[in-house]
């Protein structure tokens, strides 16, 4: 695994000469990284949440700082799993994204005791030390809960592809373009995704709230859907009728309508049979109608 | 006496022809009878946990093909019966019933393809929208396969359908074949209750085969990408689904009306309590099924309480007028009792049995208790193996009797009534001991909260080992008879 390059303090003109030759390495190991660590691909939609509820992740090696070695098997064995991906280097979402789901993990209660929250580092640059030292300067104590950790680069490959989650190195900003998302893991099956820069209180509730087995209702947003039977207003708690209701009569409309035509068709060929057998001058048998 | 059913016009020919044919669908639904109760016993080896090493997945295909096979198995059982009956007073088109029983056999074989091939697992109500999201469990092509399938059978039975009320029509108005001048204190021109009962159940079953083709379209829109209200897709399942199994049941009803007067002595008119009990059926039908979606609460309340009325007054004219009709129809009469008549009798209270615990269920209050536990597939087990499949055996061995003229062993009617009665309902009272200590149907495997599962499907597989010998024996008495008669 490649170690990151660390800046440290040190005399302006070595500390120039330091820089340079680490601007000079980050750019080989950029290219490097461009030419490894892209994955899946790019997308201004968040991943569709129904093409990936109840897929099976991965079981894969989770390397902690330290040391410390275990499987994502071993953490939702016993209890279900908020799985994160993030990488340290990031000077956009991933921290502020950290300190969103920090706050809503406090809102929604139960880390350590009802779930755990898994952040794992897609960079193969990231060592243990460089999520857990992010996770530090997001205000998250050790031991809540929490676990910080990288794992084998086609171990993230793998998750990613599970998930719908992709990474693509710019190398203009020298940064990884990639979505910010929240994966709820119940016995190693995707329950729920949160996608968005930002966590809710709210609905990492509803998902702690799934994974004791509770009901969570939802609601689709008012012109998303086609042929809506009924309209929600969720603020008055009304419902108004909607054009999709119409599609629930046709069934019975079509069978009234075949019903009177095969009646008619039925009864006009008797009237001309019997207009026939008049002209001809036969009898025959009348019906029962 | 003779009980045979004499035909109307026919040449015979023509009669020869139609024997033959319903023969065919006798002896069809014959042999799918001990597969599909084979398959059924798999679920419960797999809910017993004797199959440990056999992936899950294969439960829920073989759910899949069990339901959608025993539903449309049956369904082509009574439509057949009818068809036979209907030949007494009216016409029906035999090449329509050849066309439908080739339909028949091609989308049962896609049937099979898309489940045991393709492993295709989501259930008879296929519930929107997943056969669109296998999560590698089965193929794309599996899922189209199965539309495909419900496609060819949709079409097939549609034309046939349109085939029966076309010659319900030749004879009959609109207005005479509904009974409705007996509603009208009015009873010339007399009309069967079979003609009445077929009457409604072919028009409630044209409503509920152009729901399913709305559904497939609908399914079809999805793929393309744009968003189906699933609260839409919900509703149409159900208003096809809920309305195939009950045009079954009230099919076999239709047959019971025509057939057990014969054994009975007495003839069993149309009146006006029954022309106003199946006219209410037409209305309510349409409105019962909304019973199946208490759980979503998507549902406005006024819905869900029109639900509720409306499956309770449904089963005040379909089942208590015929049960009453049956009961005052046996009683005191010089009933002969026999193995076909036995079965219709049996079917009707079966049937009586099975309402019973469905107007439990489509109780609001019940219903968020019982939903999704063992109750829901035991109260349709019941009005469906002890209540239409009781009735389309009696048919089919009172249809056997009739074209072979070989009788019956006394012996033999006893043990298979016994048999299938003790497995029938040991069987069934699993699922309803299961339901009462919420286990939930639909588990390939128990969870530890609810292990007691395990043991109550390993006491149904006992059950249905009784009632696998019952049907074993009657399939060796009464599908000789139909082989004779065939060869005849």
């Amino acid at each position: 695994m490649p170690q990151r390059l660390r800046v440290v303090t040190a005399r302006p003109a070595i500390r120039r000469a330091r820089q340079a030759l680490a601007s000079c390495l980050l750019l080989t190991l950029a290219g490097r990284v461009e030419a490894q660590s892209s994955m899946g691909t790019a997308s201004a939609e968040p991943p569709d949440e129904a093409a990936y509820v109840y897929k099976q992740l991965p079981d894969v090696p989770v390397l902690g700082a330290g040391a410390d070695t275990t499987r994502l098997s071993a953490l939702w064995q016993d209890r279900p799993v908020l799985l994160v991906m993030v990488f340290s280097r990031c000077a956009g979402t991933c921290s502020p994204f950290l300190r969103s789901l920090k706050s809503a993990v406090s809102e929604a209660g139960g880390a350590g005791s009802a779930y755990r929250i898994v952040v794992l580092s897609f960079d193969q640059a990231d060592t243990a030390a460089d999520v857990e030292a992010m996770g530090a300067n997001a205000g998250i104590r050790p031991n809540t809960g929490w676990v910080f950790g990288i794992a084998p680069p086609s171990d993230i490959r793998r998750l990613a592809e599970a998930t719908g989650f992709w990474f693509r190195w710019d190398p203009t900003t020298a940064q990884y373009d990639h979505p910010s998302m929240v994966v709820a893991v119940d016995r190693g099956r995707v329950l729920r995704m949160l996608v968005g820069a930002t966590v809710s209180g709210t609905e990492l509730s509803e998902i702690v709230q799934e994974f004791g087995g509770k009901f969570v209702p939802a609601y689709a947003l008012p012109g998303k859907l086609a042929f809506r039977c009924f309209e929600y207003d969720p603020t008055s708690g009304r419902y108004s009728l909607d054009w999709g209701l119409l599609l629930l009569f046709l069934p019975g409309g079509f069978a009234v309508a075949a019903t009177m035509s095969v009646f008619h068709r039925a009864s006009s060929r008797v009237h001309r049979d019997a207009h026939v057998r008049r002209e001809t001058g036969s009898s025959g048998a009348g019906s029962a109608s | 006496m003779d009980v045979t059913i004499d035909t109307i016009g026919w040449t015979n020919v023509e009669a020869r022809s139609w024997r033959r044919m319903t023969l065919v669908w006798g002896l069809t639904v014959l042999v799918l009878l001990p597969v599909l109760v084979a398959l059924g016993a798999y679920m419960r080896m797999f809910q017993s946990n004797v199959l440990p090493s056999v992936a899950p997945e294969w439960f829920y295909a073989v759910l899949t093909l069990h339901s959608l096979g025993m539903v449309g198995a049956w369904f082509v059982g009574t439509m057949a019966g009818i068809s036979y009956l209907l030949s007494k007073y009216t016409r029906p088109s035999l090449a329509v019933a050849r066309f439908a029983y080739l339909g028949t056999i091609a989308g049962v074989v896609l049937l099979i393809a898309c489940t045991l091939v393709g492993r295709f697992g989501a259930g008879w109500y296929f519930l929107f929208p997943l056969p669109l999201y296998a999560q590698g469990v089965w193929s794309p092509w599996a899922t189209w396969t199965f539309f495909a399938a419900l496609a060819t059978l949709g079409v097939c039975w549609t034309i046939w359908t349109l085939d029966l009320l076309r010659a319900i029509a030749q004879r009959y108005s609109l207005g005479t074949a509904l009974c409705l001048h007996y509603l009208a204190g009015r009873t010339a021109p007399e009309v069967p209750p079979m003609i009445l009962i077929s009457t409604v159940s072919l028009i409630a079953n044209i409503a509920g085969l152009v729901a399913a083709v709305i559904v497939i379209a609908l399914f079809g829109v999805q793929a393309l990408g744009v968003d189906i209200d699933p609260l839409l897709m919900k509703n149409l399942t159900f208003f096809f689904g809920h309305l195939l199994v009950n045009v079954t049941m009230y099919l076999g009803v239709a047959m019971v009306y025509e057939l057990l007067p014969l054994y009975a002595g007495r003839p069993w008119k149309t009146n006006r309590v029954v022309a106003m009990a199946w006219n209410a059926l037409l209305f309510l039908i349409f409105f019962a099924y909304f019973h199946h979606l208490y759980m979503d609460f998507a549902q406005p309340t006024w819905v869900q309480t029109f639900g509720q009325i409306s499956s309770y007054l449904l089963s005040i004219p379909a089942a208590v007028v015929s049960i009453f009709g049956t009961l005052a129809l046996v009683y005191a009469s010089k009933m002969r009792w026999r193995l076909a008549s036995i079965l219709l009798f049996l079917g009707i209270m079966g049937w009586g049995v099975g309402g019973i615990a469905a107007v439990i269920d489509s109780t609001v209050e019940f219903n968020v208790r019982f939903h999704n536990t063992l109750w829901v597939p035991a109260h349709f087990h019941t009005y469906y193996l002890m209540g239409v499949v009781l009735i389309v055996l009696g048919f089919i061995d009172h249809f056997s009797q009739d074209v072979s003229k070989a009788g019956e062993i006394s012996s033999r009617t006893k043990w298979t009534v016994g048999l299938l009665v003790v497995g029938g309902y040991g069987f069934l009272a699993m699922f309803y001991w299961g339901g009462a200590h919420s286990v939930p149907r639909r588990y390939a495997v128990y969870p530890d909260e609810v292990a007691q599962g395990a043991l109550y499907a390993r006491l149904a597989l006992a059950f249905i080992a009784v009632l696998f010998l019952g049907i074993v024996i009657y399939l060796w008495e009464t599908g000789r008879r139909c082989l004779k008669g065939f060869a005849s």
